[in-house]
């Protein structure tokens, strides 16, 4: 045997192999710590309880500690083998950096180090927990970030028997590791802080965007205040909440909505009015800033503090809404805890405030504007009943006035004399204009409400402008004034409501004439203006000054024009431009002062104007003229329709009574009759036409749902119709019985 | 021949006073009530040829009028209104009432007459 290795002794063999397993536990153990951090990456106290317990066993003590560095002192984070009186005791006294500990000395010195026996060490004091612990060898590593200390790690022995070296770089470098695990605790709780901050911010902004949503779907201020408390309230994590509404009127505030609160603590707030100058509300609301109550027991108690005291809450925030520095409500959060409200808290508060004043303001707004429009919505329709009753009772009266001077001048009851006859006849003349002006306001009126109804015809304009200038050819005459009718070629024909359009021009004649000196002239003009026509009437009278241009076709304003022969109503402009607004046109003034005025207005020329134009694009001769009685609306418009087309003209009733007078008027060439009518049926209409002289010979038409067509011809019907009837069969029946119709290629007679 | 007797109820003396003037003048037989109530009664107790029947009454107006008339008995006689409502409907209204014609106020002295004719003349008819 050789001396060699084999020349070590058993002792220094014994030595190598518990080396060899001292380092091999110590690899171990370092790699233990090291898996442990990786995988606990996201939950650093298993890391820290593995760092603990492997420099207990690999350092062979009773017990290891881990402090970390809090507010300047080391609090106990981390322990293993000591007893709970000892845990307790440290807990409860955290170590100052200093001398009279190892933990003091380790932060003091920044490096390892070991105090061999604490009881002969001179400057030790800890003996207290030397007491309890029962250690004598402590033996400390700084747990370093940076430089920076931020905690220890600690072993004890309850022996005197010192740390070597190898066991004191093992314990340093485990406090490395503890370190670096802290960091990750540290890094992770930013992470987790900034998220809530995040979540926190993301919730503020879908608060107000919730607050924002809902005064832009909700104009219901109730709504939007509601919204307003509740997002104030979970925002600022607080218990409660109301939101008030300012009244200037009477310098106080009314709690308008009010979130999370006992019912009977929001019927008492809703009752009391609180004061601007004499409550805390108003305080913070004059002051212009938040104010915050920490302690409602011992604060002053307006009536508005008193209640919310006695119902139990102790803090609050009161924010003012303001709104360009106008006081618009208030919003209090309150707590059932005392306590100081952060100042992130107020001024989150004081943005949802602001924020909340707005949907207030624009709710209040929303709200006076819908009080104001149902008032003028209740005055118009008193308006409407006030002249429909008016109406009847004027009416009644003017009914005996007309009536009995009519009486008096037909000569009922004798003759009467030359001055009796003037003067009734000034009081029938009277009656007469106030049954005009009657009239006016009503129609007025009628148009002011939406309820004027058009009857649409088809009609001659020329003989429209004809007609009206005959009735009144009397008085110009009277005044030597010359009438003149101009109608441009090609205008012929218009589709609108011919009563109404006569009133217009009626009234615009009767004008002209009025302000028109003797030997004077009223010229009527009618032109083609593209797709309108142009109607004028040109006087050669006083004209309107400047300033009463707009006036005049305002109600009761003549303007001012002297020198009129008579007095007129005062409405009749207003009313014939808003019934040339009606048909779709507009009226228009030309006027030169001394010299006269021109009052225009125009009228859509409409479809009529085409259809009445034949294929070589000439003007067609006039059509024969039609009066059609029938009660049924969609019947007697599809009639009217069949028959203007054709170019003939239609007068139009509903019932037989007014039928029958239609006939009288207007001796037409052939009368189209339903039979079923209200009041006067349509055989006694056609017995009537029958009977009399002038209507006699007038071909009648029976348009009727039934059959009884030898009825019919007993009675004297040159035609008899089964509805429903077509357009040929109604052109070819009125052809038939000898009425012109020019646009019409069917079977025709020329001319009767 | 007899003359044709008129039932006229009116509630305002003068209109009243008016149309009986006027349908005396012409040769008719007038009869008068002022309440709805009255001409209902009259209606049945004097027989009259035609009913000129005013809309608005004090007690029951002439459409309810019109409809005690027309439910009592078989009295098929014509009745008119007399309208001073000036608004697009009240024509319709009447119709729609049951009345078979109407006559618009302030009445017309010279067409009365003629109107009263038509009311006599046609009814029957049908």
């Amino acid at each position: 045997m050789g001396d060699r290795p084999e020349s070590v002794s058993v002792e220094e063999h014994e030595q190598l192999r518990r080396d060899f397993a001292a380092l091999t536990e110590q690899f171990e153990a370092a790699d233990g710590v090291l898996s442990a951090i990786g995988r606990s990456a996201g939950d650093p106290e298993t890391v820290l309880s593995t760092i603990v317990e492997s420099a207990r066993r690999l350092c062979r003590s009773q017990a290891a500690f881990l402090y970390l560095l809090e507010d300047g002192v080391y609090r106990l984070n981390t322990s293993t083998g000591v007893g709970e009186e000892a845990i307790r005791f440290i807990a409860e006294h955290p170590m100052a950096v200093g001398r009279e500990t190892l933990i003091g000395r380790v932060g003091l010195d920044r490096r390892t180090q070991q105090i061999p026996d604490v009881l002969t060490d001179p400057d030790y004091g800890a003996f207290d927990l030397q007491r309890i612990g029962g250690y004598r060898t402590t033996m400390g590593a700084p747990m370093l970030l940076d430089d920076e200390v931020v905690g220890a790690l600690n072993v004890w022995r309850s022996e005197v028997k010192p740390f070597d070296e190898r066991e004191m770089s093992i314990v340093t470098a485990f406090a490395g590791q503890a370190a670096m695990a802290v960091n990750g605790v540290k890094l992770v709780q930013q992470l987790e802080a900034r998220g809530a901050e995040l979540a926190k911010r993301v919730g503020e902004l879908e608060a107000l965007r919730d607050v924002g949503e809902a005064v832009s779907s909700s104009l219901d201020v109730d709504r939007v205040l509601s919204t307003v408390a509740m997002h104030a309230v979970k925002l600022s994590g607080t218990d409660g909440g109301s939101i008030m509404e300012y009244a200037e009127r009477d310098r106080s505030f009314r709690v308008r909505s009010v979130y999370r609160t006992q019912p009977d603590v929001v019927e008492s707030l809703r009752s009391i009015r609180i004061d601007l100058d004499e409550t805390l509300v108003g305080r913070a609301a004059r002051e212009r800033r938040p104010i915050v109550v920490t302690d409602l027991s011992r604060t002053e108690l307006d009536p508005h503090l008193r209640i919310l005291h006695d119902a139990g809450w102790r803090s609050l925030v009161a924010v003012p809404m303001l709104r360009e520095d106008q006081i618009v409500g208030s919003l209090i959060v309150r707590r059932k805890r005392t306590g100081d409200f952060t100042e992130e808290t107020v001024d989150l508060l004081e943005t949802f405030a602001s924020q909340s004043a707005l949907a207030l303001l624009n709710a209040q707004l929303f709200q006076e504007l819908k009080e104001q429009s149902a008032e003028l919505e209740l005055a118009s329709r008193h308006k409407s009943e006030f002249l429909a009753s008016m109406s009847h009772e004027l009416r009644t009266p003017l009914n005996a006035v007309l009536g009995f001077s009519e009486v008096l001048l037909e000569g009922m009851f004798g003759e009467i004399n030359e001055r009796q006859e003037e003067y009734l006849r000034d009081i029938h003349g009277s009656g007469k204009h106030l049954l005009e002006l009657l009239n006016e306001v009503l129609d007025l009126s009628k148009v002011e409400a939406g309820r004027m109804e058009l009857e649409y015809t088809s009609f001659d304009l020329g003989a429209l402008l004809g007609g009206a200038v005959s009735m009144l050819r009397e008085r110009a005459t009277l005044h030597g004034i010359e009438l003149v009718v101009e109608v441009e070629e090609g205008v012929g024909q218009v589709y609108a409501d011919e009563l109404r359009l006569k009133q217009v021009l009626l009234n615009l004649i009767t004008n002209a004439v009025k302000f028109t000196g003797d030997g004077g002239s009223v010229t009527v003009r009618a032109v083609r203006d593209g797709s309108d026509i142009d109607i004028t009437v040109t006087d050669t009278g006083i004209g309107v000054p400047e300033a009463d241009r707009e006036r005049i076709f305002e109600s009761f304003q003549q303007g001012g024009r002297g020198g009129s022969r008579e007095e007129g109503t005062g409405l009749g402009l207003t009313l014939s431009r808003r019934i040339v607004e009606l048909l779709g046109g507009h009226m228009w003034l030309e006027t030169e002062v001394g010299r006269g005025s021109t009052f225009g207005f125009s009228i859509p020329a409409r479809e009529r104007q085409a259809a009445a134009t034949s294929e070589d694009g000439g003007p067609l001769p006039v059509g024969g003229e039609v009066v059609v009685i029938e009660d049924d609306r969609p019947s007697l418009d599809l009639f009217r329709a069949y028959l203007s087309r054709a170019a003939l003209q239609v007068t139009t009733a509903r019932d037989g009574q007014s039928g029958l007078a239609a006939v009288r008027r207007t001796r037409p060439d052939a009368v189209l009759l339903d039979i079923r009518l209200p009041g006067i049926d349509g055989w006694a209409v056609l017995k009537a036409l029958k009977e009399e002289e002038e209507t006699r010979d007038i071909p009648v038409i029976v348009v009727s749902i039934v059959d009884e067509r030898t009825r019919g011809v007993a009675m004297g019907a040159a035609a008899y119709l089964v509805k429903p009837v077509g357009r040929d069969a109604l052109l070819a029946a009125l052809a038939g019985v000898g009425v012109p119709v020019p646009a019409h290629s069917g079977p025709s007679t020329e001319a009767k | 021949m007899n003359p044709s007797r008129i039932l006229v109820v009116e509630d305002n003396p003068k209109n009243l006073k008016l149309v009986r003037d006027v349908l005396t003048y012409s040769g008719y037989e007038v009869i008068e009530a002022t309440t709805g109530e009255d001409g209902v009664r009259l209606a049945h107790e004097s027989s009259p040829d035609l009913i000129l029947m005013d809309l608005q009454l004090p007690g029951i107006d002439g459409a309810e009028a019109l409809r005690q008339i027309r439910e009592a008995d078989e009295i098929q006689i014509p009745v008119v209104a007399v309208t001073a409502f000036a608004m697009n409907d009240d024509r319709e209204r009447a119709f729609a009432s049951g009345f078979d014609g109407y006559v618009e106020k302030p009445i017309s002295v010279r067409a009365l007459p003629q109107q009263v004719r038509d009311f006599l003349r046609l009814r029957g008819t049908a």
